[in-house]
């Protein structure tokens, strides 16, 4: 127990203060939508890469300080990370398999 | 008890249930030992159907152009007696074991989440319930196009599909009635039952261990039942969005798997196989648990190689998801794929191959006693390897195409969960036999048993595979003369009779040897884990003192050193060691507190069908009033349930504790 | 967690993670629904993209989601929700440190944030539904509709559980020590359901 009272728990001003963080990413995220819709050098091989970037900084920082996953012993990271890395491994070759996902 | 019946737990929607003896007492039950009890015996009543259909299936089949069953009648039968073997017989008498057997081992007194524990058996029976009562009020439209003009008989009323469901055939257009509802909500709620028990063993062994009990001291086969749960957990989802679509298809509209649509139904069979692979598994790996627990017992030597057997299994259960593929090597997926999962299906072969060595080294020079349940372990063992084998050669992309859908996949996937699943399953009854009951069964009918079922297992399931290779197809109502697969035909259905009189042998060993079998020995196979320190029956409360674990193997180094040539030789204070565990276990030296009973979990279970029947007939007028009532039933248990607490105030507990007064006799009252 | 204590006095005894079990329970039930999200998501993901001119009768156009999306709604609904996030994370705040009051706030501004954006949900299908794309459209439109509908299901089952912990806290006075976990728990689903929505907002929504 004591490792993590090594590591605070934000106070109330500080997770305020992550809630704007994620809003400004969330404004940034539409306005790469609206860029991508109206600048034609501005593709989609552009835009969704750094869409996906910014949806993992906030799928982190959601889990990480909303859910305190940084402050938890790491045996449930491990559990969730399994999850999460699994999901996406697994689906990625059924869309594969499929021919959703096509390597050029 | 009558000193409980002041007490009051009235804050709750009803009065708490305060008997924990007599019928209520097994309904309200959160004792994960009685749980595990009725997980048993149901399956084994489910176990009995699903062996009954396939008599009926190996009747009809007996000779060339029989008209012993209709067609739709034998697609039934078929269906059925999958569905039934795998989701109402193997996962829930493995989920039997766990439950009896989990905490027992790693010295709890009970799982992690006790009444959650009750809400998963309960789900599990009225899911069952739920599907067979197709048989009841199902109906099979005619299908387009099909040649199956005439209404199905009532015998011909169970789902249809396969228990594999293959889309674009279990949707409507193909199967317009609702049988194939049934089957797909049915299995939606048997899987929920699981997914529930999962989480809850993997807390349990994650939380609930005896001190000392390090991850890597935990038996064989507590480390395979946490495979299990996670493979349960990950796969799980998978047949449940399958499952939620496919009923969408059918009730609601959606367009999934209907390809005039632009709906794709490989997309089902991914789905389907990405849990269905893993399910394999989660059918095999508890067998192979009880029979890591068995040969070592045996054959009196410690498992050979107890790291790597417990690496080889969580590899497994990890690599059981790379390989799903291999299923649909004839539907027409891409070469790069077949490629990929023709190696992985090789891959998978060898950590199996590992725990098969590691067994026969387990025997190697063991002084081997050859009790029923080895003997059983023995034949998994044998049976398992040749079933694994034939699975290598699905491997082979071009060979697989040739086997695809013939007899000779039966045979394989028979010698792999009937020769490996049952038989484990079988040795593991045997085994714990003494610690359920407090009596020994009968050795002799019991090799009796495994004798008959060996001869007839092989009989059935031997000739399955030329008959397979010499073109048997799968799923056949008919075959022509000419074909001259007769012969054959009728020796396998003898063997199906043989295994059906060694399925009535051992439940004749069973219920005499249950009342006036001899009283077991405290320590009946001289064993290692930490379930026979405890009297039997097992008393309510488990563990009379917390136990505190300083080895793998405990229990056997606690009664046995080494001589000079590694041979174990018998501590002299072994004895007394074993008096004294018999005289703490039965008297408890303070007071102890267990979960109380509850009526919640009946409950929710029983809201499962209302929401079931209610989805299926919801274009008639009681079908959404069901619907709200089932709903109602589940969302109001579980508010009952958080406002109840696990255990009642502490101060009116002692009375309650039928361990205090009756040590011991709770074990398997009837 | 030192903030809530332990369910049960027999920690001591136990070769345990000393994570509590329920949460250790909420955690590991967590990790299976990416799986169930996963599904859903690939399965949206196969069908976006094929084009199904070929099933529709005569002269009628195929209409896909991505055609209808009002982006300018469905972020401000997606605010809404990450917004009802700090809430949540605030209820918890004030329940450590014993503010009853404040948690009951918190708790019902969260579940409002939440019926918010299921309502949100409710319009962006109905107007859908009213432009001509309806659940049996085609696999596409199916596939969406199946994949936002079982996220407003998982949010319409955390604004019930919100709802019975306010109501349980508003008819005590306050949540026990045993009660105050499940706002834990309850708060590390609704964080869950709203790490799910980044990712189908992202995926869905914004990528074309």
């Amino acid at each position: 127990m004591a490792e993590e009272h090594a590591l605070a728990h934000p106070t109330p001003r500080q997770y305020a203060q992550i809630a704007i963080l994620l809003a400004f990413l969330t404004a940034i995220e539409v306005s790469l939508y609206y860029l991508e819709q109206s600048i034609d050098a501005f593709t989609t091989s552009v835009s969704a890469p750094l869409l996906i970037l910014l949806a993992v900084m906030k799928f982190v920082i959601v889990v990480g300080w909303f859910m305190h996953l940084r402050f938890e012993k790491s045996l449930v990271s491990k559990f969730f990370t399994t999850g999460f890395v699994a999901a996406i491994v697994l689906y990625v070759a059924v869309l594969f398999a499929l021919g959703a996902i096509v390597l050029t | 008890m009558a000193t409980t019946a002041s007490r009051s737990g009235a804050r709750t929607i009803f009065r708490r249930p305060d008997s924990n003896t007599g019928f209520w007492g097994w309904i309200t039950t959160a004792d994960h030992k009685k749980i595990g009890i009725m997980y048993g015996y149901t399956a084994f009543i489910f176990f009995i159907l699903g062996g009954l259909e396939a008599l009926l299936l190996r009747i009809q089949l007996s000779q060339p152009d029989n008209v012993f069953l209709s067609a739709s009648e034998y697609n039934a039968m078929f269906t059925m007696h999958g569905t039934t073997m795998i989701f109402l017989f193997v996962m829930p008498v493995s989920a039997a074991f766990f439950n009896y057997l989990l905490p027992l081992m790693i010295g709890a007194r009970d799982v992690a989440f006790p009444r959650m524990n009750a809400v998963s058996y309960w789900i599990f029976v009225f899911g069952g319930i739920f599907l067979y009562s197709s048989f009841v009020f199902g109906t099979t439209g005619p299908p387009v196009g099909g040649n199956l003009a005439e209404t199905a008989s009532r015998l011909g009323s169970g789902p249809n599909g396969g228990w594999f469901g293959y889309a674009p055939n279990s949707g409507l257009r193909f199967s317009s009635g609702t049988v194939m509802d049934y089957w797909s909500i049915g299995l939606q709620i048997l899987g929920l039952a699981s997914l529930i028990s999962s989480i809850n063993f993997i807390v349990t062994v994650f939380n609930m261990r005896a001190k000392g009990m390090k991850l890597l001291r935990m038996p064989v086969f507590v480390w395979m039942t946490t495979v299990v749960a996670f493979l349960l957990l990950f796969s799980l989802p998978i047949i449940a969005v399958a499952l939620f679509m496919i009923t969408f298809d059918r009730n609601v509209g959606t367009l999934f798997f209907d390809p005039s649509m632009g709906g794709d139904p490989i997309l089902w069979q991914h789905f389907f196989w990405l849990f269905g692979h893993p399910e394999v598994y989660i059918l095999i790996l508890p067998a192979m648990g009880i029979v890591s627990e068995v040969l070592p017992t045996f054959s009196r030597k410690p498992l050979f190689g107890y790291p790597a057997v417990v690496f080889a299994g969580a590899a497994i259960g990890f690599m059981g998801f790379g390989v799903w593929a291999h299923h649909m090597f004839a539907s027409g997926v891409t070469p790069i794929t077949q490629a990929a999962f023709g190696l992985s299906t090789m891959a998978i072969a060898i950590p199996t191959g590992i725990k098969i060595f590691n067994w026969i080294g387990t025997i190697w020079g063991g002084k081997i006693k050859l009790n029923t349940p080895m003997l059983f372990s023995l034949g998994f063992v044998g049976m398992f390897v040749i079933g694994g084998l034939s699975g290598v050669t699905h491997s082979i992309v071009p060979a697989d195409w040739q086997q695809t859908d013939t007899y000779y996949i039966v045979a394989h996937f028979h010698y792999v969960l009937f020769g490996g699943a049952i038989f484990g399953l079988f040795s593991g009854l045997y085994y714990w036999f003494p610690k359920l009951t407090g009596r020994m069964y009968s050795e002799a009918l019991g090799k009796l048993h495994f004798w008959v079922f060996f001869v007839g297992f092989n009989l059935t399931f031997g000739p399955m595979h030329w008959l397979g290779l010499n073109g048997m197809v799968r799923r056949t109502w008919v075959y022509a003369e000419e074909t001259g697969l007769g012969p054959w035909n009728m020796a396998v259905t003898v063997g199906a009779f043989i295994i059906a009189l060694g399925v009535l042998i051992f439940m004749i060993n069973w219920t005499w040897s249950k009342r006036n079998g001899p009283i077991a020995p405290f320590d009946p196979w001289d064993a290692r884990t930490l379930e026979w320190t405890l009297p039997s029956p097992t008393p309510e409360y488990n563990f009379a003192v917390n136990p505190v674990i300083t080895s793998l193997d405990d229990f056997w180094h606690k009664k046995y050193s080494e001589d000079a040539d590694g041979r174990p030789v018998r501590r002299p204070e072994a004895t007394a060691l074993l008096a004294e565990y018999e005289e703490v276990g039965l008297n408890p030296p303070e007071p102890i507190h267990l979960p109380n009973p509850s009526y919640y979990p009946f409950l929710v279970g029983a809201g499962m069908p209302m929401v079931g029947y209610g989805l299926i007939y919801d274009n008639t007028a009681w079908g959404i009033p069901l619907l709200l009532l089932g709903a109602v039933t589940i969302v109001g248990s579980f508010i009952g349930w958080g406002v109840e607490p696990l255990e009642e105030p502490h101060a009116d507990h002692h009375s309650d504790e039928p361990g205090h007064e009756h040590p011991g006799t709770d074990g398997e009252g009837s | 967690m030192s903030d809530v204590a332990h369910a049960d006095g027999h920690h001591d005894v136990h070769e345990g993670t000393g994570i509590d079990n329920r949460k250790l329970g909420m955690w590991v039930f967590l990790s299976s629904e990416f799986m169930f999200f996963g599904a859903l998501i690939s399965n949206y993901m196969l069908f976006k993209g094929r084009d199904y001119s070929a099933f529709m009768p005569t002269g009628q156009s195929v209409l896909l989601p991505r055609g209808l999306y009002d982006i300018p709604f469905t972020s401000v609904s997606s605010f809404v929700l990450l917004m009802s996030s700090l809430t949540m994370v605030l209820a918890h705040d004030a329940l450590v440190s014993g503010d009853q009051n404040r948690t009951r706030v918190w708790l019902a501004a969260t579940g409002m944030l939440g019926s918010v954006f299921i309502g949100g949900q409710v319009f962006e299908f109905t107007e859908f539904v009213q432009q001509g794309m309806t659940i049996s459209s085609n696999p596409a439109a199916s596939a969406f509709f199946m994949l936002t509908g079982f996220h407003g299901a998982h949010v319409f089952f955390g604004i019930l559980m919100l709802l019975s912990l306010y109501g349980i806290s508003k008819r005590q006075g306050g949540l026990t020590e045993v009660q105050g976990l499940n706002v834990e728990l309850v708060g590390l689903y609704w964080h869950f359901v709203d790490i799910i929505w980044i990712v189908i907002f992202t995926i869905v929504y914004l990528i074309p």
